[in-house]
């Protein structure tokens, strides 16, 4: 009887790269996605994309949302949470569906003014602004040096 | 309705437009109906605006491309990114199925509506019989 050392699996022998059945889960991935890839571009997915931007004065999400009524749109800062909540509405054969959609965006609550925050929607994308504290905005003070 | 798409057997998606080369691409989440004497074809290409919008009908394939519209301002700096900056492009093929003169597209808030009748060689006649 052969007496092997155990080894315990690192963090590095279990990356895929160094898996040896790396090739073949690229190959069964690659099979997976030809076959089933079809379906991720599929209308109506109920995750949308969220970007989150910053300049010295605020933060912006923008938000991928095409075919979306503007009255079906619905923005909330609840808890330090931006809730996005949308319906597309769709006529098919003459009879209306309804496809909602939302997420939620952790927002820095105690940074935002919370009472001018402003949305925008154009070319199927929403953008949300709000606008940075005063305390939050980076300080600049000039030293005199006497 | 993708499952439809796939029925709708004149209608193959290619993945790669032949003979052509226009650098990285995504391919847009679209879906294919047939609706009365043709087709239906919404695409939804969010941040397109319809300068950026090209749909090319031509014999065999019918191809869209989109270039967003926004560029992200040069005193913005991003802390989180899903989406994606790449141009959009779908390349249908298709049997001549389609009457290429008569085909209609409506973009609004980032979804492309493009109506696409069918070739009246396609369409089922009537045979009188005398």
């Amino acid at each position: 009887m052969r007496i092997v050392r155990y080894n315990h699996p690192s963090s590095r022998s279990l990356a895929p790269m160094r898996s040896p059945w790396s090739g073949l889960e690229t190959e069964m991935d690659r099979l997976f996605e030809a076959s089933l890839g079809e379906f991720s571009g599929a209308l109506n997915v109920s995750r949308f994309p969220v970007d989150l931007y910053e300049d010295k004065d605020n933060t912006y999400v923008r938000a991928e949302l095409p075919g979306i009524d503007r009255s079906d749109l619905n923005v909330e800062l609840v808890d330090g949470y931006l809730n996005i909540r949308a319906t597309r509405k769709t006529r098919e054969d003459g009879r209306e569906e309804a496809f909602a959609l939302s997420r939620s965006v952790s927002v820095p609550d105690a940074e935002v003014q919370t009472d001018k925050i402003s949305a925008t929607y154009e070319n199927g994308i929403l953008t949300v602004t709000l606008p940075k504290r005063e305390e939050a905005k980076p300080r600049k003070v000039s030293v005199s040096v006497s | 309705m993708s499952l439809l798409t796939h029925l709708v057997p004149a209608f193959a998606h290619s993945k790669t437009s032949a003979g052509r080369e226009t650098g990285p691409s995504v391919t847009p989440a679209y879906g294919l109906t047939e609706i009365e004497d043709g087709y239906e074809l919404i695409v939804h290409l969010p941040g397109v605006s319809r300068d950026g919008l090209e749909l090319t009908a031509e014999d065999g394939a019918i191809t869209v491309t989109g270039r967003r519209a926004w560029k992200q301002p040069e005193d913005w700096t991003a802390i989180y990114r899903e989406a994606n900056d790449t141009p959009y492009e779908l390349v249908l093929n298709h049997d001549n199925i389609v009457d290429l003169d008569k085909v209609e597209a409506v973009l609004r808030d980032g979804v492309l509506r493009v109506t696409l009748p069918k070739a009246e060689a396609v369409k089922p006649r009537k045979i009188s019989i005398n």
